[in-house]
């Protein structure tokens, strides 16, 4: 014990003093606004919805781990609450209208599948709620985007509430006239009278709980922003430079919640600053330009394939070691 | 090597499942085991092309030279595609329309090659015949299984019979087949495991036992 301070050990050498779980809870608490707003916003059918996933996603990794033979007191002393927000997240990502099975069958498949079979927290290759949430879509894709139900509380600018057959973001990429005007930016901002998944519709409860985090400093707002400014832009170009398109583009569909809460999970994204620049322009480009080319919502699709290229960047984008010089000799060895 | 019922007849489905063990043939298993009957009729195709063609190779292996030996297989084995595929469109012609594409790229499918070149060039005509015939027999199994999981989960039939209302998609989509391919594949190679490893503990205890025996005899 007495030359603890002597040990030596591979980097790295100075370590937070924040554990997972207290960042995982401080994600809980960031998500928490959404939750009360969707609750308000489509009832209590919209928490049921969101404690079935979460219920979900904790139950699949007790018993994955039990059947790995861990003992129950040795689960609850590791457990940290990141299965919890995988399933706030897959929980908010759907629409009130699906059954109840969907979120239960999404969560446990992003657990199980996607979380613990490559080895548990941390050594996931792509986000589980994402996973999860395209693991629903992909199943159940009637019951998850047809009907969906328009929330309680009706649109404060526009005269007539929305139509509930659509979302803005699907009427506005095919060109449906007809609902697009309808929906002004305040009510997308809201969330009032704009029919949508749980969480994803007022994105000033999703805004709040991004503050918090950023302030917490759990994840860096500008990687987010730049995500979400960039697919903006991207769209507008896409729409023959016309601007008015830029915060229908970003204040409708799951942008928000993906890009402050799923695309910044630390498990998936580079490891550098730079790398994660070029992570999330790249997000927001194949982001935009899906949404252009597929004509539905593809936040979650653009991240899980921009997940795939995390280890490509890291790869090439890589810390400068301490004290590097880059010197002529240096190039000539590597030339020579 | 000496060959013996036994050990062809256990290769052909277990200890070398052409599917499961060797992931030969993977591009008709991803591709067409949506529905069970398709990898029925699938395995069916393959397991005839599969003895007819080791019969021929395994007759004419002292006549093929060498060097031109793998145009020669696969001369032979498309002959066999052939007459497969004219025999479907003749008289089973929805199975020709469900199999499609991947009833003529059988030609080149890795297992029919694969046992041309490793067994029935090297071994008797009788032999081949029932190395084909049980390798067919895995290949057949695994993609009816594989076929009938998928299909239950996907659709909620079996060999198109209704069975559940309730449907997972994700099953019945291409993401679906590599993620019940390499299900299948560990759960193939635990249960392998499990078994070679008690076999070998049963063997381990037969050797054990003697010693016991004189330690009592000299006491």
């Amino acid at each position: 014990m007495e030359n603890k301070l002597y040990k030596y050990s591979s980097s790295p050498h100075v370590k937070a003093p924040r554990t997972t779980r207290q960042i995982m809870v401080r994600v809980c608490i960031a998500l928490a606004p959404a939750v009360i707003m969707g609750t308000v916003l489509f009832g209590l059918m919209a928490l049921l919805l969101i404690a079935l996933s979460v219920l979900s996603a904790i139950a699949s990794e007790f018993i994955y781990l039990l059947i790995a033979k861990k003992s129950f007191k040795s689960i609850l002393r590791q457990f940290d609450f990141t299965s919890f927000v995988t399933g706030l997240l897959i929980g908010l990502s759907v629409g009130v209208q699906t059954p109840l099975y969907v979120p239960v069958f999404a969560s446990a498949f992003a657990i199980i599948v996607v979380k613990m079979l490559f080895g548990g927290t941390g050594k996931n290759l792509v986000n589980p709620a994402v996973t999860g949430r395209i693991f629903a879509f992909i199943s159940f894709t009637a019951v998850m985007t047809s009907e969906w139900v328009a929330p309680n509380i009706a649109s404060l600018v526009g005269a007539s509430s929305v139509s509930t057959g659509a979302t803005v973001l699907t009427g506005m990429l095919n060109k449906e006239a007809s609902v697009m005007p309808m929906v002004s930016n305040l009510d997308l901002l809201l969330g009032t009278g704009v029919a949508g998944c749980i969480g994803e519709t007022c994105k000033v409860a999703l805004l709040v709980g991004a503050i918090y985090l950023a302030i917490d400093k759990v994840i860096n707002i500008l990687y987010p922003l730049i995500y979400v400014a960039v697919a903006g832009l991207f769209s507008v170009m896409l729409g023959g430079f016309d601007f008015s398109l830029f915060l229908p583009s970003i204040l409708s569909g799951g942008l928000i919640l993906g890009a402050f809460f799923m695309a910044t999970d630390y498990t998936t994204t580079p490891n550098t600053s730079l790398g994660n620049v070029i992570y999330f322009i790249l997000l927001g480009l194949v982001t935009a330009g899906l949404r252009k080319a597929t004509g539905i919502e593809v936040v979650s699709f653009a991240i899980l394939l921009m997940n795939l290229f995390v280890p490509l960047i890291d790869k090439f984008v890589t810390h400068k070691p301490f004290g590097f010089i880059k010197t002529k000799k240096t190039k000539e060895k590597k030339n020579g | 090597m000496k060959n013996s019922f036994k050990k062809v007849a256990l290769g052909g489905v277990i200890t070398s499942n052409p599917t499961l063990k060797l992931v030969l043939g993977t591009c008709p298993t991803l591709a067409l085991t949506t529905a069970a009957m398709n990898g029925l009729g699938m395995g069916a195709a393959v397991t005839f092309v599969l003895i007819c063609s080791n019969l021929l190779i395994s007759l004419l292996r002292k006549v093929i030279p060498n060097q031109v030996r793998i145009p020669a297989f696969v001369l032979i084995i498309a002959t066999f595609v052939t007459i497969v595929r004219l025999a479907l469109d003749k008289f089973l012609p929805p199975i020709y329309e469900s199999l499609g594409l991947y009833l003529p790229l059988i030609v080149v499918n890795c297992i029919i090659l694969g046992r041309a070149e490793s067994f029935a060039s090297k071994n008797g005509v009788g032999w081949s015949i029932l190395d084909g015939l049980f390798m067919g027999i895995g290949f057949t199994l695994a993609l009816t299984l594989m076929g009938a999981v998928r299909e239950f989960l996907g659709y909620g039939t079996l060999f198109n019979v209704q069975i559940m209302n309730f449907q997972i998609g994700f099953f019945s989509s291409s993401a679906g087949a590599f993620f019940t391919y390499a299900v299948f594949i560990a759960v193939f190679s635990l249960v392998s495991s499990l078994i070679s490893n008690k076999r070998k503990r049963k063997a381990f205890a037969k050797t054990q036992t003697p010693v016991q025996d004189c330690a009592k005899e000299v006491e």
